[in-house]
């Protein structure tokens, strides 16, 4: 039988733990709030560049230059897929999924005979495929921290992206990340970034101001004007995805967090009836002793 | 219709968005006013000040955008911006050290980063269109 010292220490350690683990609830839940405005932040240009993209998007005739952002190159055997993870873990299977998601992506892939090159953001994802497929990672992104620095480490990501697009490195892009569905949801997705996919964005406009569009004066002219556009669209997607993980990482960890504290509040009850119980039968114990002592006499 | 509703947006925040009288938007191939009843345009940004007017053609708030896009329909104009600054807290000194800091070095980067911050100076120093 353990001794009542060694089950107090026990529960004082699932005590402590618990404290933790409570602490990083609120803090999670805090931040989550604030990368959710974030997020709605970000929300009125994402969408408006989209619209103007989607009523531009037809006006691309040649396959040349920053255009080819739209059309692509016209091959499909070279592939980027860029995992986003979070940077730190302790946030349920949020990371996990992503690496298994991309792993399989990327397996299908060269199943297919494609070539495919890794672009980790996030630690998670990064270690993940520095022991998995470390010759076929090209670059990662680490520490980007969107919720402080924002919009600028979203260009990193993208810069990095265009340039091995425009040398001629890959044809298409794929972007794996945790979608936000609501602070308790995350949805695995993934988005072809390269080349635009704008079948889905322009039929939403469509309904709504195909009239419209036609009586729009463009200034220089709409080829100028998509060239501009294309390249800010990629990175502001970027920032989207970004964004949109960062919230789910707070709300994968406030939900982990959460049923961890609920777990150490259970095993406490259960340490604290054993605690008792043990105590009970030593005093039950000492008792019995005392009397059969005092028959004896 | 006395007034038209403004948009400023930057990829992080809606910066500005209220009911205004007249916009000055600095277009590629020059600037534009934008007044209640504009004709529909699109057109891109180039660096420079976006003036923004009150009813009575008075001068409400002036920003220096980096470049972006702007949308007008006769009810609204939305700026899309990739930075935004509010003029006043712009700072020639800290401005100039950049320009100087970037001055020397040849790459496509650093020439954007100078055409930007040669703009904000011109933005600082010229009072046109300050009053109408």
């Amino acid at each position: 039988m353990p001794s009542l010292k060694d089950i107090k220490t026990q529960i004082n350690s699932v005590v402590s733990t618990k404290k933790i683990t409570t602490a990083m609830k609120m803090v999670a839940a805090s931040k989550l709030r604030r990368s959710q405005e974030k997020a709605v932040a970000a929300r009125p240009y994402s969408s408006r560049l989209e619209e103007m993209l989607s009523s531009l998007a037809s006006s691309a005739a040649s396959g040349e230059g920053v255009i080819k952002l739209l059309t692509g190159t016209g091959n499909d055997q070279n592939y980027v897929v860029v995992p986003v993870s979070a940077d730190r873990g302790l946030c349920g299977g949020f990371n996990s999924s992503i690496n298994r998601e991309t792993f399989k992506l990327v397996k299908s892939l060269e199943k297919d005979g494609k070539n495919v090159q890794l672009m980790p953001v996030g630690k998670k994802s990064r270690d993940f495929f520095n022991r998995a497929m470390k010759d076929q990672i090209v670059e990662s992104f680490i520490d980007l921290n969107i919720s402080n620095t924002g919009y600028e480490s979203a260009l990193q990501v993208s810069n990095k992206l265009q340039d091995l697009y425009f040398d001629g490195k890959f044809d298409k892009c794929i972007l794996v990340f945790n979608k936000f569905k609501s602070a308790i949801s995350q949805e695995v997705t993934q988005q072809q970034l390269i080349p635009l996919d704008v079948s889905e964005s322009s039929k939403e406009d469509k309904k709504d101001d195909n009239a419209a569009k036609a009586i729009y004066d463009y200034e220089p002219d709409e080829e100028t004007i998509l060239k501009d556009l294309l390249p800010k669209n990629v990175s502001i997607q970027i920032f989207k995805v970004l964004l949109e993980s960062d919230a789910g990482e707070h709300g994968a960890r406030m939900a982990a967090m959460d049923n961890a504290t609920r777990n150490a509040g259970e095993m406490i009850d259960g340490l604290t009836l054993k605690y008792n119980r043990t105590r009970q039968a030593f005093i039950t114990k000492e008792l019995i002793e005392i009397i059969s002592g005092a028959e004896s006499i | 219709m006395t007034t038209i509703s403004f948009d400023l947006v930057s990829p992080e925040n809606l910066i500005f968005n209220d009911e205004v009288g007249m916009i000055i938007v600095p277009g590629k191939d020059g600037d534009f006013g934008v007044l209640p009843g504009h004709s529909k345009v699109m057109s891109s940004l180039r660096p420079g000040r976006v003036m923004v007017y009150g009813e009575g053609k008075n001068l409400l708030k002036s920003f220096f955008v980096s470049g972006g896009f702007a949308e007008v329909n006769p009810e609204k104009c939305i700026v899309l911006a990739e930075s935004v600054d509010e003029i006043n807290t712009l700072e020639k000194s800290a401005i100039e050290k950049e320009i100087q800091e970037l001055e020397g070095q040849e790459t496509d980067k650093v020439n954007e980063q100078m055409i930007i911050a040669q703009a904000k100076i011109d933005a600082l120093n010229s009072n046109f269109y300050e009053k109408i």
